[in-house]
């Protein structure tokens, strides 16, 4: 979605930032073979409470000023959806989520997101935030000589200390996890007329369900 | 020593498997029942640079180098054998011999359109009556009021037929032979007097072009004479087959890799007398052997590739890995075959098409019979 205003305006300058371990770095590293300009890494390697996260962000978003900030819309593995809202509100920024489409406007940009059976178009003034659904087209492969050229750029690296973020805040502790348990096969009751199976259907629910 | 793969071209070769899987693998039957690649797919290969892979940067290349351009291949052997044949011919052995014959002015006429794949390039060197014995060639060039004029037939030329920019070698004065007596013509489509013939239908490699070049009286200006020097054409066209023998053996290994997994893959999967067929250990020896073979040739390859890229030139290596990467994928693609039983004997199965496929690898650029010749020569040399 960056890289396509990249496309349409080649004023625009895309800049990827993560915070996150070590080996973040591949996929900033992809980042920029796909043509983004420039990556740096906020280096954490224990992991952090979203919350912490946004704040740090918030530091390095202040510091470079962008028009656009755009954030996936939630993490493969915990799935909170909570960092990109979290980074609007520590910057005091309007976001939309969930989008699809980036249109220019006459100061701002539209923001598209799917709602049920159509499309819900929004309007924000810069600076702006989104979270990124799946865009319409298909992220682009990196070009050969793309690769080639992200190994020459640096990628900056800074521990996230160094911000001067708060840190703290809650954070969430995942007590148990479990894999639903296997379910088994269902019960036709047959047996009798339809009375008799009310009767053995309630006494099922209550006894062995127990949801009555 | 350090084995390990730079980080940057771990991702080039991450991303060309991406794109073979996605993008290529789906065309496959397409491009067996058509004969061809569809134009918008080599556009969209044109576009992310799959067509200058091993060249500076300055030429227009990716700037990945010569292990660079392999990894990218042996990805490439994944699918339809076409894909790594027009990429090989324009590459390895077209583009290439420009790059290493060409003067500076020739290189940046031609090289940077090369590299971008807006123009396709072709190897032009084998005729009728002359293949391994390049002193044989019949097609002449004669110089005469400062142009020169090509006269011959050449045949089996890859991409010859869709090929914007041949590199022709033709022989100026057969009295001595290959070395003086051959040179290499930039030709362009479009020259006069050069026209293509017939285009050839061939046992696999469906979708790869291939086919004759007739030259009458084809005019080629003294500019295009590759490197500016007429008879130094000999010592290019060796070292472009140094590069196009060992990335033919990278999508050798490539292609055996893939057979491999789909041998294994089926193994598993396929009951008879109750029990999957890899419990058998007939079966388990086929996997085990080809298992071997792939990764010694996989080290040949990068070891060869890694030479070009250090400035060496690897010629020794080159025929060592191109003789035992086609005979290893031959063995391989039988086995598997054998594997798949009835299964793989259908048109339905990529082993087939792999079978077809695979043929070729032990005759084009240099036969396995001529790459023990050149073996045996350095080794009883005096």
């Amino acid at each position: 979605m960056a890289l396509e205003r990249k496309d349409a305006d080649a004023s625009t300058t895309v800049s990827v930032v993560t915070v996150g371990p070590a080996r973040s770095r591949d996929a900033l590293r992809q980042a920029l073979a796909m043509g983004c300009d420039d990556a740096s890494l906020v280096l954490a390697e224990e992991p952090l409470s979203d919350l912490a996260v946004a704040r740090a962000l918030a530091k390095v978003a202040l510091e470079t000023k962008p028009d656009l900030v755009l954030c996936g819309k939630q993490a493969s593995d915990d799935d909170q959806g909570f960092v990109g809202p979290a980074l609007a509100e520590v910057l005091g920024w309007p976001h939309v989520s969930m989008l699809t489409r980036l249109v220019p406007a006459e100061g701002g940009v539209e923001l598209w997101r799917e709602v049920e059976g159509g499309h819900e178009v929004w309007k924000a003034s810069f600076p702006v935030l989104g979270t990124a659904h799946k865009s319409e087209k298909e992220p682009r492969y990196p070009s050969l000589p793309g690769i080639m050229k992200a190994k020459k750029k640096e990628i900056p690296e800074r521990p996230v200390g160094s911000l001067g973020a708060d840190l703290g805040g809650p954070r969430l502790e995942i007590v148990a996890l479990e894999t639903p348990p296997a379910r088994g096969g269902g019960k036709i009751l047959k047996d009798g007329d339809m009375k008799a199976v009310a009767e053995q259907l309630a006494t099922l629910l209550r006894d062995e369900a127990k949801v009555l | 020593m350090d084995f390990d793969i730079p980080e940057e071209l771990q991702l080039l070769a991450r991303t060309v498997r991406d794109f073979v899987e996605t993008r290529l693998v789906p065309l496959e039957k397409t491009i067996e029942d058509e004969d061809k690649i569809p134009v918008e797919v080599l556009k969209e290969m044109a576009g992310l640079g799959f067509f200058g892979l091993p060249f500076p940067e300055e030429y227009g290349g990716a700037g990945a180098g010569d292990l660079g351009y392999c990894l990218a291949l042996e990805q490439f052997g994944r699918t339809s054998a076409a894909f790594s044949n027009v990429i090989g011919a324009h590459t390895s052995i077209g583009a290439m011999s420009i790059y290493l014959g060409g003067t500076e002015e020739q290189k940046r006429r031609y090289l940077p359109d090369l590299c971008a794949g807006e123009r396709i390039a072709a190897f032009s060197l084998t005729e009728p009556s002359s293949g391994s014995d390049a002193a044989s060639i019949q097609t002449s060039a004669t110089l005469r009021n400062g142009c020169w004029y090509l006269n011959g037939t050449k045949i089996w030329v890859t991409n010859g037929p869709i090929a914007d920019v041949v590199v022709v070698y033709a022989a100026n004065d057969r009295a001595r032979g290959p070395r003086g007596g051959i040179s290499a013509f930039i030709v362009e489509k479009g020259f006069k007097g050069f026209r293509v013939g017939k285009v050839d239908d061939k046992m696999g490699l469906r979708g790869s072009y291939t086919g004759e070049l007739v030259f009458e009286d084809c005019e080629v200006p003294e500019a295009n004479v590759l490197g500016g020097q007429v008879g130094a054409g000999f010592r290019t066209a060796l070292g472009a087959l140094d590069v196009g023998r060992i990335s033919l053996a990278a999508g050798a290994v490539g292609s055996s890799q893939h057979l491999l997994e789909l041998a294994i893959a089926h193994s598993k999967r396929r009951q008879q007398f109750g029990k999957p067929i890899a419990a058998n250990q007939a079966i388990q020896w086929m996997l085990a052997d080809s298992a071997v073979e792939i990764h010694a040739a996989r080290l040949m390859v990068y070891d060869a590739a890694w030479k070009i890229d250090q400035g060496k030139r690897p010629s020794l290596e080159a025929a060592m890995v191109k003789v035992y990467a086609s005979e290893m994928a031959n063995r391989v693609v039988d086995r598997v075959l054998q594997i798949h039983g009835g299964m793989g004997y259908m048109k339905e199965s990529p082993v087939e098409r792999a079978y077809r496929d695979a043929r070729i690898l032990r005759i084009y650029e240099g036969t396995s019979e001529v790459q023990r010749m050149i073996i045996a020569e350095e080794l009883l040399k005096e």
